[in-house]
C-alpha cells in the first residue's frame, strides 16, 4: 500500500515514515505544496496524509485541487489546528478523517487501516493473531471459534491490539483511541488498566492464552507469546 | 455622587452665605437708618422749640414740649459740639417694657442766654418688628435660589457634561477582545476634546498590543504542536526498539511530560480559539439529546469508578450553543464530575429549559470555589489535571450569555449552567 506524507518539519516526516515503514507500508514525503502536486499528478497514492500549514501553500488547497482533479486517494489531515477547529468551521470537508498534532503513531496506523476498510468493504473483513479473530462487520470476536462477550470499548481495544501487534502500545495512545475527544480532562489512564484487564480475563476465561503482556507497568503489548 | 450634585450643594452653601451676609447688612443698615430718621425728626423739634424759646412767648403746654426739656446752661458750660446724641435703653413706663431711646441735645444761644435743648424719642429696633419679616424674606429667597440652582444645575450640567457622558458610555461599551474602536464626538470644551484624544489613542494601542499578544499566544502554542508531535513520534520509535528497563522507565517518563505539555498547550489554543470565536446566537443545540449521549460516553468511565448516576432531562431543551462547544462544555463538566469524585460517589445530571445542574459527591475544595473558573487552578492539587477545564466551561457560557456557577455544600459540588433566553 503506497502512502505520500505531506508534512514539511522534516523530522516529524521521517519519524512517520519510518514508523509508516515497519508497517510495511510504501511511505514516500513531500515537503511542499508543489512537491506533493508534482508526486500526485506523476503517481497514484492510497493514501494522503496531509498537513495543512505548508511552507508554500495551503493543504485544504491541495485537498480541493486533488478532488478537482478526480483523484481517488484516501485523505486524512494532520494538523496543528485544535480539533475544535475542525469542528467549528469544517475545514476536513473533503477529506476522510482528521488527526491533531501531536498523535500517537498507532492512533494514525489505526485510522489509516479503519479508512483502507472503509474504501474495500468486501475484503479482508476479518483481522486474525493467533487463535483470536475478530470479524469487522458483525463486530463478533472470538478465542478459538467460541464467540467472546466483549462490550464495545473491549472490543475497540482488542483490534487496536490486532492491528498494533508486537508493538508497545503506552497507556495515552490507547486511552486516546478508546475515548478520542472525552479524553482530555480525564485520568483516562487508570480507565485503560481495568479494560486491558477486564479484556486479558475474558481471553483466557475463554480458554485463550494470554496474548497481552503488560510492559514494566508503562503500556501494554500484543505477543504471541513463548 | 454625581457630579452636578456636588456643584449643586457647592452653591447651595454659598448662596446660604452670601444671603446671610446680606442679611446681616441688611440688617444693620435698617437699624442704623431708623436711628438717623429718629435724629432727624429730634433735630427739627428741637429747632422748633428754639424757635419758641426766641418767640419769647410761653409755649410749655405746647404739644411739641411734651418730649422735650429745656433748661439754662450755667455760665460756665460751654457747648463742646453742636449737639450730642444719645442712644440707650430704658424702661418706659407707658409701654411697660425696655426700648430704645434716642436723645438728642442742642445748645441754641436765645438773646445772648445758652439754652440746652433735650428731646427724646422711642425707637422702634428692627429688632422686635423687622427681624421676622426679614428673615422672613431672606429664606424664601433662599428656597427659590436654591430650586432654581437645583434646576439650573441638572439642565445646565446636562447640556455641558453632555459630551463627558457620552465619554463614560464609550468606555463602558468598549472591549478589549472586540475589533470595535473607541469613537467619540469632538465637543466644544477643550479639556474634553483632551480626554476623548486620549481615550482614543490609549484604546487604540490598547487594542492593538492586545491583538498581538493574542496572536502571539496563539501563534505560539499552535508553533509547539509540531515539534511537540516530533518529539512524540520519536520517543515512540525509541520505545519500539530494545531498550533496558530503566531507559524504558526514562522514556515513558518523558513521554507523560510530553504528554502533559501537549494538553496544557492544546488547552491554551482552545482557551485564544474561544476568545476570538464569534458566537451566533441563532444557532440552537439540543441539549436534551447531548446530554443523554455525554452521559452515554462515559457511562463506562463512571462504572469503573464504582459511581451511579441519576439524569433527570426534559426532552427537547433547545439552547443557543454551537453544538461542537456544547459538547465541549459537558465533556469538561462530566469528566470533572467523574475526575473529582469519591469511589462510590453519585452524579446527578438534571436539565429543564432554563439551566443544567451537574452535582456530584466529592472532597471540599481546597480553594474558594469562585477561584476554581482561573486558569491553572485547581480544587485538588494530588490530581493530576491542568486545572483549565472549568475556564473552558466558563468562557463557552460567556459567549453565548449563559451563566456558570459552582458552588460547594456538604460533600456535594453543584455546577449550575444558567441559560440565556434565545434569541428571536
Amino acid at each position: 500500500m503506497k502512502i505520500l506524507l505531506v508534512e514539511d518539519h522534516p523530522e516529524l516526516a521521517k519519524s512517520i515514515a519510518s514508523y509508516l515503514t515497519q508497517e510495511h507500508y510504501i511511505c514516500e514525503v513531500a515537503a511542499t505544496f508543489d512537491e506533493a502536486r508534482e508526486k500526485l499528478i506523476l503517481f497514484t497514492y492510497d493514501v494522503v496524509l496531509l498537513d495543512i500549514m505548508l511552507p508554500d501553500g495551503n493543504g485544504i488547497n491541495l485537498l480541493k485541487l486533488l478532488r478537482k482533479d478526480g483523484v481517488e486517494s484516501s485523505v486524512i489531515i494532520i494538523s496543528a489546528q485544535n480539533a475544535l477547529d475542525f469542528k467549528l468551521t469544517g475545514l476536513s470537508e473533503g477529506a476522510d478523517d482528521y488527526i491533531t498534532k501531536p498523535f500517537p503513531l498507532p492512533e494514525l496506523h489505526a485510522r489509516i487501516k479503519a479508512i483502507m476498510r472503509r474504501r474495500s468493504p468486501h475484503k479482508n473483513n476479518v483481522l486474525t493473531f493467533q487463535d483470536l479473530t475478530a470479524d469487522l462487520e458483525s463486530m463478533e470476536c472470538r478465542v478459538k471459534g467460541k464467540l467472546l462477550n466483549l462490550t464495545r470499548k473491549e472490543t475497540n481495544l482488542l483490534l487496536y491490539f490486532i492491528n498494533n501487534k508486537g508493538r508497545m502500545l503506552t497507556r495515552q495512545a490507547i486511552a486516546a483511541h478508546l475515548w478520542g475527544d472525552y479524553t482530555d480532562n480525564l485520568d483516562s489512564v487508570d480507565f485503560v488498566y481495568q479494560h486491558v484487564k477486564n479484556l486479558r480475563k475474558k481471553i483466557t476465561d475463554a480458554g485463550g492464552k494470554d496474548y497481552i503482556s503488560t510492559v514494566y507497568g508503562l503500556g501494554y503489548k500484543l505477543n504471541a507469546g513463548d | 455622587m454625581k457630579l452636578n450634585y456636588r456643584y449643586t450643594i457647592a452653591y447651595a452653601v454659598i448662596s446660604f452665605c452670601v444671603l446671610l451676609i446680606g442679611f446681616a447688612i441688611v440688617y444693620a443698615a435698617l437699624s442704623r437708618s431708623v436711628t438717623q430718621a429718629t435724629i432727624g425728626k429730634l433735630k427739627h423739634l428741637n429747632e422748633v422749640v428754639a424757635a419758641q424759646l426766641r418767640s419769647g412767648r410761653n409755649y410749655s403746654q405746647h404739644p411739641a414740649r411734651a418730649h422735650v426739656l429745656v433748661r439754662r446752661a450755667a455760665p460756665t458750660d460751654t457747648a463742646r459740639h453742636a449737639q450730642l446724641v444719645q442712644v440707650r435703653d430704658e424702661w418706659d413706663a407707658s409701654l411697660q417694657s425696655t426700648v430704645s431711646v434716642v436723645r438728642l441735645t442742642t445748645y441754641p444761644v436765645v438773646r445772648g442766654q445758652r439754652f440746652w435743648i433735650t428731646s427724646k424719642a422711642v425707637v422702634v429696633e428692627p429688632s422686635d418688628v423687622y427681624l421676622t419679616g426679614l428673615m422672613l424674606v431672606f429664606a424664601w429667597t433662599f428656597v427659590f435660589l436654591l430650586a432654581l440652582v437645583v434646576i439650573l444645575s441638572e439642565v445646565i450640567s446636562w447640556r455641558i457634561l453632555k459630551p463627558f457622558n457620552a465619554i463614560l458610555r464609550g468606555i463602558q461599551r468598549f472591549q478589549l477582545g472586540q475589533p470595535t474602536t473607541l469613537e467619540l464626538q469632538p465637543s466644544r470644551t477643550a479639556e474634553f476634546n483632551v480626554l476623548s484624544d486620549f481615550l482614543v489613542t490609549m484604546t487604540t494601542r490598547a487594542q492593538s498590543d492586545y491583538q498581538g499578544l493574542k496572536e502571539f499566544s496563539e501563534n505560539a502554542s499552535h508553533e509547539l504542536q509540531t515539534p511537540i508531535a516530533s518529539i512524540k513520534a520519536k520517543i515512540e520509535l525509541l520505545m519500539d526498539s530494545e531498550l533496558s528497563e530503566k531507559q524504558l522507565l526514562m522514556l515513558t517518563a518523558m513521554h507523560d511530560e510530553l504528554e502533559r505539555l501537549t494538553k496544557i498547550n492544546q488547552s491554551l489554543t482552545l482557551l485564544a480559539k474561544l476568545e476570538n470565536f464569534e458566537s451566533q446566537p441563532a444557532t440552537l443545540t439540543d441539549m436534551s439529546d447531548l446530554v443523554q449521549a455525554t452521559e452515554a460516553a462515559f457511562a463506562d468511565l463512571a462504572e469503573m469508578k464504582g459511581l451511579r448516576t441519576t439524569l433527570q432531562l426534559v426532552p427537547e431543551v433547545r439552547v443557543p450553543l454551537d453544538v461542537a462547544l456544547a459538547q465541549l462544555l459537558l465533556n469538561n463538566l462530566f469528566s470533572n464530575a467523574i475526575r473529582h469524585n469519591v469511589p462510590g460517589g453519585e452524579i446527578h445530571a438534571l436539565l429543564s429549559p432554563t439551566e443544567f445542574t451537574l452535582r456530584n459527591t466529592g472532597h471540599a475544595p481546597s480553594v474558594p470555589v469562585g477561584e476554581l473558573f482561573g486558569r491553572f487552578k485547581k480544587g485538588n492539587a494530588a490530581l493530576d489535571s491542568i486545572g483549565i477545564g472549568l475556564a473552558i466551561v466558563k468562557r463557552i457560557g460567556e459567549l453565548y450569555g449563559h451563566q456558570v456557577d459552582y458552588s460547594y455544600a456538604e460533600g456535594w459540588h453543584t455546577i449550575r449552567v444558567v441559560f440565556a433566553a434565545p434569541a428571536v
